[in-house]
């Protein structure tokens, strides 16, 4: 939009009634700008390109055997695969949905509409802006510390009941510290959206009688629910990507005998993998293993399909809401 | 009206929503507790669960593939966080099996000890390098560890002959008498694990001493492929190169140098002498068994019976590392069988 908006600027200079000069400056404006997203779109096709050529050999020979596969030594070895990655990678999706959604959303609702305007909670919402920009391998540390390992704080509380619940080094532990981690965003962004609300909307439900959560419920939901889900889906969608964390939570880098279906769930406090530290893993094996280098190539293209899937189901129901506000 | 009743039957909708995901987690996280050891099959079951060496990785990897594709009920995580942190793993009585790419310090031995987990250590491998030139190549026959680190260490950037390390060599108690002749160096690059290998060896100590970086010099042209090195070994007449020496020994149009250690004086690169330990470019390969778990896991050990049959015979070789010989594989065999 800004960018057709400068080009009539830029063509009324030239083009208009009076001709009184040409606008050099907003045309250079408008070449650099240009070239700035020219510049990021084609350092990303020329890593798209690269990628998908590194991973044919992979994709265009074996891709379901590849979907199907597990860790390996070899790189030529035919049960060579991602499907323990993706079943660590989806359950870990569905933990962050399920567990920073409805808390964030509500953490959300209730900063904005519910608490009052004091200096604790603009203090919280300080600390809560901060925390989004947490070095991820911290957030890590967190997850190592309350839900992999027995810990006790300050010396007495214990925590080992919640090693034991998750299972220690396993997929819920990586999903509830993901969870942890995107918490902030979820809310930062679910925020956005309930302020967006107009206040004509709640005014006029109150106006009809409905009590506060009547109000948060039939209105600020409704309306901000694209907002919400579209903050939490590329929230997830980050979830998914991060490496550092589920190195520090335990995620198995070298084989794992185990290979569940995609919707078993009996594999959810076992040990686990997932997709980008089998790229890690796979990138750093193609010294000893050359052909490790194609594996790694499939896998992010693997990973990559799969954010892209999540994105756009991001936007479908971002337009389906909003259609339907409308 | 209409469109407000359309709202509130919308939003009714996403409760619904948070209320179904929270249970299909929460049901998934009970239900998920000892679902996977019932199988009808007679094999041994347990878990086994190994970490350490990321080198030793790919061979318990190999092991537990061919083990599993005989005894599928036993099931087995494989980890690579380092030799490090494996031992201090292994020490706490959270792994069954570390992998180690040296022998186990003091420290961490008494660490076990004040755990009161027993151990048998068992060597599998060896991790050897050869150092190789052009097969044309009649200037050199034997490099000592003051040459290598003279010619490939951080001081040697800008080095374009052999004769320009001679100086720094002589100050390491080398022999000084390397020729002029042109310098051409292919080695495997930073992400490999022979190269974490050779800098381990041969550059980092000498480095430490005399305050410099404790990595190879820049410039010289890596490669993560055996192949290419291979080819710039043979497409210069007086080049130097190094790769893993089980790829070294079968390779074509290269010479393989003596190395010389400081102990024994210049030892050939051959099977017999990485074996028994004289060639100095090289370190020995290890697993960690916690032997009481050994006895009270029947998969443990039947894995552990399998890595000293196929593993010592089979996967070391297949993952690119040097078997042990005969006498050592023997030998191996008989501390874990004897082990008490």
């Amino acid at each position: 939009m800004t960018f057709s908006t400068i080009g009539t600027v830029a063509k009324r200079g030239a083009t208009g009634f009076e001709r009184k000069r040409t606008d050099l400056a907003g045309g250079l404006f408008k070449a650099v700008i240009l070239s700035a997203l020219v510049v990021s779109l084609l350092v990303l096709a020329v890593l798209l390109i690269d990628t998908v050529v590194d991973a044919w050999s992979q994709l265009s020979t074996r891709a379901w055997d590849f979907l199907n596969g597990s860790l390996r030594s070899r790189s030529i070895d035919d049960k060579l695969g991602v499907k323990q990655g993706l079943y660590g990678s989806f359950w870990i999706g569905v933990f962050v949905a399920s567990t920073a959604f409805p808390i964030g959303v509500g953490a959300a609702i209730y900063l904005e509409e519910y608490a009052a305007k004091s200096r604790l909670a603009a203090l919280i919402e300080l600390v809560i802006r901060n925390l989004a920009g947490v070095p991820s391998v911290v957030y890590g540390l967190l997850g190592l510390f309350l839900f992999v390992e027995r810990s006790t704080i300050f010396g007495f509380v214990g925590l080992g009941w919640l090693a034991d619940a998750t299972g220690g080094r396993s997929v819920l532990s990586a999903g509830l510290t993901l969870a942890v981690l995107v918490l902030p965003i979820v809310i930062i962004t679910a925020q956005e959206a309930v302020r967006s609300v107009p206040s004509g909307l709640k005014e006029g439900a109150y106006g009809l009688g409905a009590t506060k959560s009547e109000m948060v419920w039939t209105q600020i939901l409704p309306y901000a629910a694209p907002g919400i889900l579209t903050g939490t889906l590329l929230a997830m969608s980050r979830a998914i990507g991060e490496a550092a964390p589920l190195i520090l939570v335990g995620a198995i880098t070298g084989g794992l005998t185990r290979n569940p279906e995609l919707w078993d769930a009996s594999g959810l406090r076992e040990k686990f993998t997932a997709l980008p530290i089998i790229i890690v893993e796979w990138v750093s094996e193609r010294g000893r293993d050359p052909g490790f280098a194609e594996a790694a190539a499939a896998a992010i293209v693997v990973l990559l399909a799969l954010v892209l899937l999540l994105n756009m189901t991001a936007i479908l129901l971002r337009n389906r809401f909003e259609r339907k506000r409308g | 009206m209409h469109r407000s009743r359309r709202s509130v039957r919308h939003a009714a909708r996403l409760p619904v929503l948070i209320l179904g995901l929270s249970l299909v987690a929460s049901a998934c996280g009970s239900g998920g507790s000892d679902g996977s050891s019932s199988s009808s099959s007679e094999g041994p079951s347990g878990e086994i669960f190994i970490s350490g060496s990321s080198t030793v990785e790919p061979i318990s990897v190999r092991v537990q593939e061919l083990f599993n594709d005989v005894n599928p009920d036993v099931l087995i995580a494989v980890d690579g966080p380092g030799t490090g942190d494996g031992f201090v793993l292994f020490c706490s009585g959270e792994t069954d099996i570390s992998n180690a790419s040296r022998a186990i310090r003091d420290s961490e031995a008494e660490e076990c000890a004040a755990n009161g987990v027993d151990y048998v250590e068992l060597q599998v491998g060896i991790d050897g390098l050869g150092v190789m030139t052009n097969a044309s190549n009649d200037l050199v026959e034997c490099v000592s560890f003051a040459d290598l680190y003279a010619l490939t260490g951080p001081e040697a950037t800008g080095y374009r002959s052999w004769g320009d390390a001679n100086g720094v060599s002589a100050e390491l108690g080398g022999a000084g008498d390397l020729p002029d002749a042109p310098l051409d160096i292919f080695g495997p690059g930073e992400e490999s694990g022979t190269f974490d290998t050779f800098v381990e060896l041969v550059v980092e100590h000498p480095a430490e001493e005399r305050g410099q970086a404790g990595t190879t010099r820049p410039d010289y042209s890596p490669s993560g492929d055996d192949n290419v090195i291979l080819q710039g070994i043979t497409g210069s007449d007086t080049s130097l190169g190094w790769v893993g020496f089980a790829f070294a020994s079968g390779a074509q149009g290269v010479k393989l140098l003596d190395v010389d250690g400081g102990e024994s004086g210049c030892v050939a690169a051959t099977a017999e002498t990485i074996a028994s330990g004289e060639y100095p470019l090289s370190r020995p390969l290890f697993v960690y068994v916690n032997s009481n778990r050994a006895a009270n896991n029947p998969g443990l050990e039947a894995y552990v019976d399998f890595y000293m049959d196929a593993g010592l015979d089979r996967a070391v070789a297949e993952v690119g590392y040097v078997e042990l010989t005969d006498a050592a594989k023997a030998e191996v065999r008989a501390a874990w069988t004897e082990r008490t």
